[in-house]
């Protein structure tokens, strides 16, 4: 196993091979194992701003092309960081053009909770992970437009339903104070900080504990879960289905059918 | 005068169990606010273990409380948390991401020591 950080995390005593890069310089590494690995000429110069020697670089394209099955395990080092979606591309395509000589393949490895089932849920409702907006009664996806961050930021909504996330505690400022400007809705089994800016919290049932659901490990294989405790409060899907019920009954705007959706 | 510094927010183990039992307690608080450095640096700036700090960004600031791990020189790991949203912009150059790691920020001590408290080693 080759780790490759800016810094030694405790990963680093599990590897075979710790090589610590400078900050900001995902994007150089993966693209001269790029050229490493199909042979083109690299100078060892080009590689010293990254913290690494050609011969470290070297030696990891040989191990790369000479694994009988490889993954390319990436985190959000590369995708939060300056480049974001051009590292994550520079990371696919090396694992993609490594199928040339091997079988390799890559995996975002995903922060704290549930993150991998709402992409999986997104996509085979929607054909699309996040970022997807059904203002029209279709889907549309656009990153930048219909993402969270940039709607909020940019001030585009008048009111937010906050289901099992915390965005007071994770978001940045002007998002957060957008939340607190406008009606914002939350449904957690805890009080969190969004839920002090919010105008309304709803208790909700732990989903996996005291509600059924539905986890999906890193790796996209969905795991079934049974509640194991009773709890007083309403699950999620209760609350979101009784709150799209009132607004039926009202003669609300536009809803997206099961139809529109493929939703049973 | 301000020293400048590359501040990595990160996630930590201990942090995660945090997020399922609640955010409200003081585990949770002290993690969110604990910074951790390289010896030298701290040395450099004048700081010792508990000593508070402030961290600036163009977008905002946010107090921290030091202590010194296995952290590369001129970077600063602290869990993500209500404080280093204060540190962080809004644009996501049409990602949907914003930039989550690696800000340069600016390091101002704070004259005042408070008790240290048990040090949290930087994960993931």
């Amino acid at each position: 196993m080759v780790l490759v950080d800016i810094r030694e995390t405790p990963s680093a005593k599990a590897a075979d091979i710790f090589l610590q890069i400078r900050p900001g310089k995902d994007f150089e590494v993966l693209t001269i194992l790029r050229a490493l690995i199909k042979g083109q000429a690299v100078e060892a110069e080009a590689v010293r701003p990254t913290g690494l020697t050609l011969e470290q670089l070297q030696d990891l394209a040989q191990r790369l092309k000479k694994a009988r099955f490889g993954v390319l395990f990436f985190g959000m080092g590369l995708s939060m960081t300056r480049g974001k979606h051009m590292n994550s591309a520079a990371a696919l395509t090396l694992a993609a053009e490594l199928n040339a000589f091997t079988k390799f393949v890559a995996m975002p490895m995903r922060g704290h909770g549930n993150v991998t089932g709402a992409d999986v849920v997104l996509r085979y409702t929607t054909a699309y992970p996040f970022g997807v907006s059904l203002s029209r009664g279709y889907p549309r996806f656009n990153p930048g437009e219909f993402s969270t961050v940039d709607l909020l930021v940019r001030g585009d909504t008048d009111a937010t339903l906050v289901v099992g996330a915390d965005p007071g505690a994770t978001m940045p400022q002007p998002a957060i104070e957008h939340l607190r400007r406008t009606p914002t809705i939350v449904l957690d089994p805890k009080v969190t900080h969004t839920s002090r800016l919010a105008k309304v919290h709803i208790t909700t049932a732990a989903t996996g504990i005291s509600a059924p659901g539905t986890v999906y490990r890193m790796d996209e294989i969905p795991l079934p879960l049974r509640p194991i405790l009773h709890s007083p409060y309403p699950t999620d899907e209760h609350v979101i289905r009784s709150i799209r019920q009132t607004i039926q009954n009202r003669g609300g705007g536009f809803l997206p059918t099961p139809d529109h959706l493929q939703i049973a | 005068m301000p020293d400048r510094y590359l501040l990595i927010p990160i996630r930590s183990n201990k942090q995660g169990v945090q997020v399922n039992v609640g955010k409200e307690g003081a585990e949770y608080q002290t993690l969110v606010t604990t910074l951790t450095m390289h010896a030298q640096d701290m040395q450099q700036a004048g700081l010792v273990a508990g000593q508070r700090v402030r961290l600036r960004t163009r977008f905002g600031e946010a107090v921290f409380i030091c202590q010194e791990g296995n952290v590369p020189r001129g970077l600063l790991l602290v869990p993500y948390g209500p404080p280093t949203c204060r540190l962080m912009g809004g644009d996501t150059d049409g990602t949907g991401m914003p930039t989550s790691k690696g800000w340069e920020v600016e390091l101002e001590k704070i004259e005042e020591t408070v008790s240290s408290h048990p040090p949290e080693s930087p994960g993931g």
